[in-house]
């Protein structure tokens, strides 16, 4: 008897402490965001997708030697006037990578990164496999007109 | 011969105002009820049609009824196609007896409030044909404990509405809010107790959490109402939330006062309350886990039921005592 009083007090006094954690949570604010429409910015360090600064690059190749998936494509081209190596070609492919930022690491220019962008969906494989790095607008499936023209 | 339009006009007009009210207001508890567990959880629940979702249930309307609607093989396909209808028309037929205001009620019968407990109880009848014409076990099992858990909780809710009624001394609506022009019932000890009491056995025999079991979502695939799709799934859920609002306007009407408050329109201090105890019965429902079988059954029979008839007995010997 005496032990089933104390059970029933002892679960409304649960009851009453499990609300007033709810309840505090109530006028807080919300954790999650608009997702599509406010999107969350990413810290300095957040390895995202691998970009390049292109006047920095001096195509010596340690990115593609120890990129461990081989994702990066790379042919040197000379300057016949300054005789200083410069990318040809720089293509990228984000199918591969693992983020693992090491080309970031071994860059004795500074010019490869890792951006903070972190969509990663694109419309077409070819979007993903062959990203040229040396473009303006590298990164076709962010690019908003390209939405517009699949919906066509 | 001389035919009574105008009474039948306004007899119409009642009944479509009950409806309207049945649907918008199903619609601002479901939404209600997203934004109160969306806060909770430090969420932000349904925010992209409308200001803050407010239109989100309109949409979602407009999909249910465009979905078809699907029959099981092997179902009862009379019982199966009738249950909804035995859940919704009861929860439509006790909105006749619940005071809004002074004026605002479609009938004032003397026995109000056994009309709405008596109605509200069918609705364990929709829910059973619907649990047994679905030939699913698990639709079976969310019918049968749903029958077993409202014929436990009818016990202590009518024994605390008992003793209201006791206090009032009368059976209709109406009657028992003028009862408290002096003071609301909830201030006396006793009533109090029947309050808590009311409260709990309200919030089973509508089969809400904690006492959700009927529709246990991870046992037993949301029950009774696994198999239907459609237009019949939201007549299931319409009325799951009329009757939120009903035991919400019962509670409101018994110990609180109904539409008593200090100044006019009485309607909005009747709103005002019902929607109080929705909010409160929400914290609870995103607060408590679900309790088993055998806790729930153990808990009506030997914790609520004495509780409620010692209650019952105390409230007479008061009485017998002011003479």
């Amino acid at each position: 008897m005496c032990q089933s009083v104390n059970n029933i007090i002892t679960g409304f006094m649960s009851i009453l402490k499990g609300l007033g954690v709810t309840g505090k949570n109530m006028f807080r604010k919300a954790v999650t965001i608009q997702y599509p429409f406010e999107k969350p910015v990413m810290t300095e360090r957040f390895r995202g997708l691998v970009d390049l600064h292109t006047d920095k690059c001096i195509a010596c190749s340690q990115c593609v030697k120890i990129c461990p998936t081989a994702a990066l494509q790379i042919e040197a081209a000379t300057n016949p006037e300054t005789k200083k190596k410069f990318p040809g070609v720089f293509t990228y492919n984000e199918e591969l990578c693992c983020f693992c930022g090491l080309c970031q690491e071994v860059c004795p220019t500074a010019a490869m990164y890792l951006n903070t962008c972190y969509e990663v969906a694109y419309y077409s494989h070819d979007e993903v496999t062959k990203i040229d790095l040396l473009k303006a607008d590298k990164y076709v499936h962010l690019a908003p007109p390209k939405m517009k023209e699949l919906k066509k | 011969m001389n035919i009574p339009w105008m009474a039948i006009l306004f007899l119409l007009l009642k009944g479509v105002a009950i409806l309207a009210f049945f649907a918008i207001n199903a619609m601002f508890l479901i939404w209600l009820e997203r934004k109160v567990s969306a806060k909770i959880q430090n969420r932000m629940g349904p925010m992209v049609v409308g200001p803050h979702g407010s239109l989100q249930l309109i949409a979602d309307t407009v999909k249910l009824l465009l979905k078809e609607n699907i029959v099981p093989a092997e179902a009862d396909r009379f019982i199966w196609w009738l249950a909804p209808f035995f859940v919704a028309v009861p929860t439509v037929a006790a909105f006749l007896c619940i005071p809004f205001s002074q004026e605002w009620i479609v009938s004032d019968l003397n026995v109000g409030i056994l009309f709405i407990c008596s109605i509200t109880s069918l609705c364990v009848l929709g829910i059973f044909m619907a649990g047994w014409g679905s030939n699913n076990k698990y639709s079976l099992l969310g019918g049968m404990r749903s029958a077993a858990q409202i014929v436990s909780y009818e016990v202590p809710l009518l024994l605390s509405v008992l003793v209201v009624i006791m206090e009032a001394g009368t059976l209709s609506m109406q009657g028992i809010v003028h009862a408290q022009e002096l003071g609301w019932f909830f201030l006396k000890p006793n009533v109090l107790l029947a309050f808590v009491i009311y409260l709990i056995s309200a919030t089973a025999e509508v089969n809400r959490v904690p006492f959700d079991i009927p529709e246990a979502e991870s046992e037993l695939v949301s029950g009774y109402h696994t198999e239907y799709s459609g237009m019949k799934f939201s007549m299931f859920f319409l009325a799951e939330y009329a009757n939120l609002f009903i035991i919400s306007a019962v509670a409101a009407t018994l110990f609180l006062g109904g539409w008593l408050g200090p100044f006019r329109p009485s309607v909005i201090w009747f709103l005002i309350k019902v929607y109080g105890i929705i909010s409160f019965l929400m914290w609870i429902r995103w607060t408590l886990p679900r309790v088993r079988m055998d806790q729930m059954m153990s808990f009506a029979w030997k914790v609520l039921t004495p509780l409620a008839l010692v209650n019952v007995l105390v409230t007479g010997w008061l009485l017998i005592g002011k003479g």
